[in-house]
């Protein structure tokens, strides 16, 4: 197929999955910012999603700093039209993606596109009060499960998907592994207490961003022990949104692709893959956040090589 | 001066396509009459806005320019009554279509070849020497089967008195073919019922005509002939319509930056390497086609394509330098060039023409500018173009200036008060000026697809139907019988 629809295939799902996985994100901060102590100001509430959104300097720059705030940073992070992370933006580049790749994909996908930018852009009209917001990231996340649902239910299984599939998946371990990142450092702060049963809100809220608290409940009984919350979202190889199982199908869809004559990209996987297939000690021997900061630049690597090999 | 009459010696008032009087509708609208009025207010009502919020979900747009740094994304604007052309009409229309697609091409075969219509002093010279469409590079280069002009879309209008007369020919890159298909496809979801009364003849056969006439000009032959459509990307405001046909045709939809040639041989570049292309469907204009032979600045072309073209491995669509044949001030000449090539009389008219060169006709124009419509020949949708009776002073004296200047550059018709039709506006039946763009291809053999497409000036009293202008458009029906 063509390199540039090969391309946009796949920025149209990363920017798709980077839309959803963010509005979830942000659901779950806001229904957090609820249940936490209340000694716990704004700003630290706040910043750690803007960490993960990669937007943290350009909001200083816009705002100033410590101006942290609810509503200006859902306005940043929703609608903001010069944050190239925030939803609108993500979602915008998606349409536009789409439109590139609109001869490659179903009229039912097509359709479902304008309904989300539309839609999305309607709502974004007047103040976007924490209660709106909620209620707008709750359908945004149902929009976009439901195109997945219309991309697996009337999409041709040629490269076309795969390139969807390989984008949407290296999106997701990105974001999981950025949002682990994040949110482990903050919880915990000093190594030594890795193995304490800590705060149950801070934990929940992970989890229930990553759509994991159920599955980690069923799987650990011990109360949410640190080492085994990053087990479970960086190698459990069951759960859809661990880094493994985001990689694993990055492989698939990278065999239907085709690796021929294609080694940069062949010897960028490998190096993601090695990364999966530690065991936790391994990886908590070496610092959690060491081995995430290592497979985000693995990633990064792949991505350039990827690029390089398929879209130029 | 061609075929120009005294302006003000017709009757003024448009012919309505609707009605034969004020309370009579023609005797083939009225079955669709009737079951309006049996429909009802509430139920059109209804209607239209089904058919608003299926155009928007399908995402049928078109851009408008300059507006802001995303480009604005109109809904394509759809007029729920359709217009009916009667099965006599329709012949003399479709005969009068492929006479003039005909002598057009055999003219540009004539104008890249020989030059015999200007030795036989029937255009003169200059016209062609001057026109910013005629391309001198491609001289001598004879295109398969001699054909220029694949896709023609010819503006037709209906004068005071009913006659149908040709107002452009469209030859580049005419759009608007798949709003005619998807004009009808809603037709049909929303308003069925309309279809039980009468034969309509189709027109979503277009693409696989279309496709046709496309293999038929591969190098290679039609059987293994790779196709592309080649689109200036997805801001140009026709893109929605460069997806339609790719799309409907099962064929890549490409930007020259996809496409590479080596050794005067033109590939598509793909995930597994690069790939023989043999037809190239091209909705850029020739300026933009070949950074090595027309302007060096252009990124959206593909640099060598032309010497691929001259060597026979690559067709081109429509042919580089067609642009000649529709450029305005060739238009006045149009029924001298049919009866040169033809030895026939043309059989639908010209509008009026006065040509800026002819200091008899400057002067007669510049003291009628109320009356006239001023447009500058090689441009195209409404963009650089004077509308007299609704200019102001200030404009009239720009528009003096700037023919004084470069009197080649334009020509001026009688404003023709374009027929009317009822169009439902926001709750009611009200009369709107339109016109017709059939499409015409020339493959095997020329043929004109029953239908078109029906523009529509949607402001009270416009004439200008443009899209990019405010204009609409309706469901074309052409009858079997």
């Amino acid at each position: 197929m063509l390199s540039r629809i090969a391309d946009s295939m796949y920025w149209m799902a990363r920017y798709l999955e980077r839309a959803g996985e963010t509005a979830r994100l942000m659901e779950i901060n806001l229904l957090y910012l609820v249940e936490a102590e209340e000694d716990m100001g704004e700003v630290d509430k706040w910043r750690p999603i803007l960490q993960i959104n990669a937007s943290e300097p350009l909001y200083v720059d816009q705002f100033g700093s410590g101006s942290l705030n609810t509503s200006r940073v859902l306005q940043f992070i929703s609608a903001g039209r010069n944050n190239p992370s925030s939803i609108r933006t993500c979602l915008r580049l998606f349409r536009e993606n789409a439109r590139v790749a609109r001869d490659r994909i179903s009229k039912e996908m097509w359709e479902a596109v304008n309904e989300i930018w539309m839609g999305f852009n309607e709502r974004l009209k007047g103040p976007l009060s924490a209660e709106r917001a909620g209620a707008l990231f709750v359908d945004l996340r149902n929009q976009v499960a439901r195109f997945n649902g219309l991309v697996a239910s009337t999409m041709m299984r040629g490269e076309a998907y795969a390139f969807y599939q390989l984008g949407g998946c290296f999106e997701r371990a990105d974001m999981t592994s950025r949002t682990l990142d994040v949110k482990y450092h903050i919880i915990l702060p000093d190594l030594s207490m890795v193995g304490s049963a800590l705060d149950y809100y801070q934990w929940a809220a992970l989890l229930k961003s990553l759509s994991g608290f159920e599955a980690f409940r069923r799987n650990y009984h011990s109360g949410f022990m640190p080492a085994d919350v990053a087990e479970f979202v960086v190698l459990n190889r069951a759960f859809p949104r661990s880094i493994v199982f985001s990689v694993k199908h990055m492989g698939g869809a990278l065999e239907i692709i085709g690796l021929e004559n294609k080694d940069a990209t062949r010897s960028a996987f490998a190096s993601v893959s090695a990364m999966v297939d530690k065991t936790s000690q391994q990886i908590f021997d070496d610092g959690l956040h060491e081995y995430l900061e290592s497979l985000l630049a693995k990633l990064a690597q792949f991505h350039t090589a990827l690029a390089e090999d398929f879209f130029q | 001066m061609y075929n120009a009459g005294m302006p003000s010696s017709k009757p003024r008032t448009p012919y309505h396509e609707f009605y034969a009087d004020d309370f009579t509708p023609r005797d083939h609208y009225r079955l669709l009459w009737d079951h309006i009025k049996a429909t009802g207010n509430n139920a059109l009502e209804a209607k239209a806005h089904e058919s608003q919020l299926a155009l928007q979900a399908e995402g049928v747009t078109f851009t408008v320019y300059g507006e802001s740094e995303e480009g604005i994304e109109r809904i394509w604007p759809f007029d729920l009554i359709p217009r009916i052309i009667t099965a006599p009409e329709w012949t003399k229309i479709e005969a009068g279509l492929k006479q003039r697609v005909r002598a057009l091409n055999l003219f540009l075969g004539d104008l890249y070849g020989d030059q015999k219509i200007i030795k036989d002093g029937v255009i003169p010279p200059e016209l062609i020497y001057q026109g910013r469409d005629f391309r001198r590079e491609i001289v001598g280069i004879v295109p398969p089967r001699g054909i220029y002009t694949h896709i023609s879309g010819i503006d037709i209008i209906r004068d005071e008195q009913g006659e149908f007369l040709i107002l452009e020919d469209n030859l580049r890159t005419p759009s608007g073919v798949s709003y005619m298909i998807e004009n009808r496809v809603i037709e049909r979801r929303i308003l069925p019922e309309f279809f039980n009364k009468y034969r309509v003849r189709r027109v979503e056969h277009y693409p696989s005509l279309l496709l046709a006439a496309l293999r038929s000009l591969s190098p290679r032959g039609k059987d293994t002939a790779e196709i592309v459509v080649l689109t200036p990307g997805i801001y140009n405001s026709a893109y929605f319509e460069h997806t339609f046909l790719a799309k409907e045709m099962g064929v890549e939809l490409a930007e020259g930056r996809d496409m590479v040639t080596v050794n005067d041989i033109v590939y598509l570049k793909t995930t597994t390497g690069l790939q023989r292309i043999d037809v190239i469907y091209r909705r850029i204009d020739d300026d933009f086609l070949d950074p090595l032979v027309f302007r060096s600045d252009s990124s959206l072309g593909i640099a060598g394509v032309i010497n691929a073209w001259r060597a026979g491995n690559v067709a081109i669509v429509n042919a580089p330098g067609s642009g000649i044949a529709d450029d305005k001030a060739v238009y006045p000449y149009v029924p001298d060039i049919i009866r040169y090539y033809l030895g026939q009389q043309p059989i639908l008219n010209n509008v009026p023409t006065y040509q800026m060169t002819n200091v008899k006709d400057r002067e007669y124009v510049f003291d009628n500018m109320e009356r006239m419509v001023i447009k500058a020949v090689s441009e195209s949708g409404g963009y650089g173009m004077l509308m007299g009776p609704s200019s102001t002073p200030a404009l009239r004296k720009e528009f003096v200036a700037l023919v004084q200047e470069n009197p080649r550059n334009y020509i001026a018709q009688p404003v023709v008060y374009l027929s009317r039709h009822v169009c439902y506006m926001d709750g009611e039946l009200e009369a709107r000026h339109l016109d017709l763009r059939p499409y015409v291809i020339y493959g095997d053999d020329i043929e004109v697809v029953p239908g078109g497409l029906t523009r529509v000036a949607l402001r009270k009293g416009s004439l200008v139907v443009n899209s990019s202008q405010g204009g609409g458009s309706k469901d074309t029906w052409v009858l079997a019988e």
